[in-house]
């Protein structure tokens, strides 16, 4: 019964990675750049869903597309500001350019918000719920279920609208969609917009139960890394199995041999797949 | 004479010369970290720079040699120094061993292993009571004979580690001179097109992380042997990491003395902010090193070296 | 018989792009592949260059077998080869591109040099000995790759489309820089799509359609193999034979 509750935990956590490590897998299979801010993008707005109830007492039914906004108009930013620069430049420039942004914005957080943690009140959706003997904080619950229908959301709508199948022909060929009238520097922003807001929502959802810090976003890029390889870059339905099975990877680890060793037994996963696998577990090559 | 030797000696006498120069012992610190600096970021530039691979994870080679020389002294006695060659040889032994697959990984892929490699170790560290877990490993608190390398005063550092410095900028101009040279910078150009002209590249780029990984843990026992402590996050963080990508980076990587600009630019300027501010001057610190190497990504990715060789070739063109 | 490929499948997934394709090159000769683009010359050239290991078949040069040796290992038998899209090394010197390639059987650097400089002279990059590989143009970048292959001292050179894109002038020199590689003693297989230059270049053309071969012979025979045309619906093959006539 425990073990039951612990992957249950595991799988609500690992739907919140599966949904900003989708944004991740979005802008890598797009345009092969690595955001390595990914996290730190997370990591503003767990900072912003913080602010905006400390200061003005606004619930997540606000703070949650605000902070998908607000994400959303800095990844449009970083990508005409820096990334669309980069991209064409030296293996080096590209990985310094988003890594210079990890740093600062990580260390502005600092400066900004100091290096103490702080957290949203513990109840602020509910209490905690008893589905036939499992559990559940609320919070949590509505992070993954979330977390979930925006991640299927974007897969479909990738895969059946218009405007989707406009980003993959530029992630396919970017000439070739040139040719077809579409002009790949908009469907790249919109990639980083769309990227860089799925962090905004995951962010707000993962304030509602996680420690809020300037430093939670070192760790969570590795997670994004980790999950996009294994799903396989560029594939979102890969990013959400690969997502769920951190969480719950994570979850037992965590209870079977401790804490500590939870981000053990994920990066070295992650190495054994690179090493095996370099295309991903569910990826194609 | 050509400018560039007339501004190579006259840097190198400049650093000679800089501690019998100025008397403040801040400076004369100051002075011995850029030249550490420099031994870190330029055993980074073998294997990032010439061979282009970018690595985000040397940071445990420097933590192996670091944590290598406080382990022989505080299990059995050793003076740090002696830490150097086990330190060198657990390096090698795992640039052997993380690197070998890891080089079939290209780009992004190759960054991202070796940050996850790097943390991995870092987790292992900080929860194995011979590395002193979290608390970390102190040296010895008094120097028992001048084999222990304590000295309150920055000079004696300052030469030692110029000796490696040199040592090991006489090794990269040799390598860079050599097929080795040509090679690596062919791998760096395109792996397909160096293979058909018969570079075997899987093994020189692992040459170049061998000798790379053996310089970085040099400068981790340098470290440990001048400051008497390490723990996980002074030996083994991300962040050290990332300082040897970014001073290498600035400096102009894939150049002999990229690394060498790059900390004498960067090291003071941290040394300044954390005088400055305190200890909150970190945070400052990893902004101010953030932006600059965001700009150098974003407008010259060539660093430095790209600058000097603009200016100095439109003097000549000028004098011509 | 210093190349001989035997009954040469690649599969990609279920694709076979090359399906039992052979092909023997005797000593001296210059011969030329040629078939409709997708035809399977390019990757069966893969194959035999050993950037791409075959699903079936075997490849034997100078007598070793070479179907599962790593493009490394081609290089050090002998075989050296240019890209469809020219891979210089942008950073670096024309003469230490060519360098990089003698490096392979000389390992110091003074004789690597005095190599290139010698087969600088011979393609006539001598001039361009110091500029930047990034500055040069097209024809002066599939110029140093051939340059660059020659300094690995071979006796096949694989030469993939080195022509194509070149304007007529340029092909023309391409051409005398050819016969001179020949008239060194290297024998050459060339993938080309220009009819014109098969024609004048070689004395033995291969003609692929679907992944197979479907005639061989002297180019001016194989022209005019009905089953050639037909692959070729025509096309630009007709317009060669106006040419010629």
């Amino acid at each position: 019964m425990i073990l039951l509750q612990v992957v249950v935990s595991g799988l609500l956590m690992g739907a919140v990675y599966a949904l900003f490590s989708s944004g991740l897998t979005l802008i890598w299979g797009m345009m092969n750049v690595v955001n390595f801010a990914h996290g730190d993008f997370v990591m503003l707005a767990m900072y912003a869903a913080f602010y905006a109830f400390t200061l003005w007492h606004l619930g997540p039914i606000f703070f949650v597309p605000g902070a998908a906004a607000l994400l959303f108009v800095l990844g449009v930013v970083v990508y005409l500001g820096l990334v669309r620069h980069v991209a064409r430049g030296p293996m080096l420039a590209q990985i310094l350019g988003t890594f210079g942004l990890a740093l600062v914005l990580r260390y502005s957080a600092f400066w900004a918000f100091s290096a103490n943690f702080v957290s949203l009140p513990e109840n602020l959706v509910g209490g905690t719920i008893d589905i036939s003997g499992i559990r559940i904080e609320a919070s949590k619950l509505l992070g993954g279920a979330v977390a979930l229908v925006i991640t299927l959301g974007m897969h479909l709508v990738l895969t059946r609208t218009m405007l989707g199948s406009r980003v993959l022909a530029v992630a396919e060929d970017r000439n070739a969609a040139m040719l077809m009238g579409i002009r790949p520097d908009r469907m790249q922003a919109l990639a980083w917009g769309v990227g860089a807001a799925t962090t905004g929502i995951a962010g707000a959802l993962i304030a509602l139960f996680f420690y809020i810090s300037p430093t939670v976003g070192e760790s969570l890029s590795l997670i994004a890394f980790v999950v996009v390889c294994l799903g396989g870059f560029g594939s979102v339905p890969g990013a959400l199995v690969a997502g769920l099975a951190i969480g719950v990877i994570q979850a037992l680890s965590a209870y079977l041999i401790g804490a500590v060793y939870q981000d053990v037994l994920v990066y070295s996963l992650f190495l054994a797949v690179l090493w095996v696998r370099p295309q991903g577990l569910l990826g194609k090559l | 004479m050509n400018i560039n030797r007339i501004a190579t000696i006259a840097g190198l006498l400049i650093i000679a010369l800089w501690p019998l120069v100025v008397h403040d012992v801040f400076y004369q610190r100051v002075g011995a970290l850029v030249l550490l600096a420099a031994i870190s970021a330029s055993a980074w530039n073998l294997i990032g720079g010439y061979g282009g691979q970018v690595s985000v994870g040397h940071v445990v080679y420097f933590g192996a040699g670091a944590y290598a020389s406080l382990i022989v002294f505080t299990r059995w006695g050793w003076p740090p120094l002696a830490g150097a060659p086990i330190g060198v040889a657990v390096s090698l032994a795992l640039a052997a061993l993380v690197g070998t697959p890891t080089f079939r990984l290209r780009g992004h892929y190759f960054s991202m292993a070796t940050i996850a490699a790097a943390e991995l170790v870092r987790i292992l560290a900080s929860n194995w009571d011979v590395t002193g877990a979290a608390v970390g490993l102190m040296g010895p608190p008094v120097p028992r004979s001048v084999w222990d390398f304590s000295f309150t005063s920055p000079v004696p550092y300052h030469y030692l580690f110029l000796a490696v410095l040199l040592l090991l900028l006489w090794l990269t101009w040799l390598m860079q001179r050599s097929k080795m040279g040509f090679y690596l910078a062919a791998i760096r150009g395109g792996d397909r097109a160096a293979r058909s002209l018969g570079v075997p590249v899987l093994r020189y780029k692992l040459y170049a992380l061998l000798l790379s990984a053996s310089f970085t843990s040099l400068a981790g026992t340098l470290y440990a042997v001048m400051v008497g402590f390490v723990d996980p996050e002074s030996g083994l963080g991300i962040l050290l990491s990332v300082k040897m990508v970014i001073i290498a980076a600035l400096g102009g990587a894939g150049t002999l003395f990229g690394p060498l600009v790059g900390a004498v630019i960067l090291v003071p300027l941290e040394e300044a902010t954390n005088a400055m501010f305190g200890g909150g001057g970190t945070g400052i610190t990893f902004i101010v090193y953030g932006a600059i190497i965001l700009f150098v990504a974003r407008f010259q990715p060539g660093g430095m070296a790209v600058i000097w060789r603009a200016l100095t070739s439109r003097r000549k063109n000028r004098a011509a | 018989m210093l190349l001989e490929a035997t009954a040469v499948v690649m599969e990609f997934g279920s694709f076979r792009a090359v399906n039992g394709a052979s092909l023997t090159v005797t000593e001296g000769d210059i011969v030329g592949l040629i078939g409709p683009n997708g035809a399977g010359k390019s990757t069966f050239f893969n194959c035999v260059a050993g950037d791409l290991t075959p699903t079936s078949g075997t490849i034997r040069f100078k007598g070793h077998d070479v179907t599962r040796a790593t493009p490394e290992q081609h290089a050090r038998l002998g075989m050296a080869r240019s890209f469809q899209v020219p891979v210089t090394f942008e950073d670096m010197s024309v003469a230490e591109n060519v360098m990089v390639g003698a490096f392979l059987r000389h390992g110091h650097r003074n004789a690597a040099r005095r190599v290139a400089d010698e087969i600088l002279a011979f393609c006539g990059l001598d001039t361009l000995a110091n500029a930047r590989a990034g500055s040069l143009g097209t024809p002066g970048r599939k110029r140093l790759e051939i340059a660059r292959a020659l300094a690995t001292e071979p006796q096949l050179l694989l030469l993939d489309e080195a022509l194509a894109g070149l304007t007529p002038a340029e092909v023309r020199l391409a051409i005398d820089l050819v016969r001179k590689i020949q008239q060194r003693g290297i024998t050459i297989v060339i993938v080309e799509h220009i009819m014109e230059v098969i024609l004048s270049l070689t004395e033995h053309a291969v003609v692929f359609h679907q992944g197979k071969v479907i005639a061989e012979g002297p180019p001016r025979q194989v022209v005019d193999d009905p089953g050639v045309i037909a692959a070729y619906l025509g096309g630009s093959m007709k317009r060669v034979r106006t040419q010629i006539s």
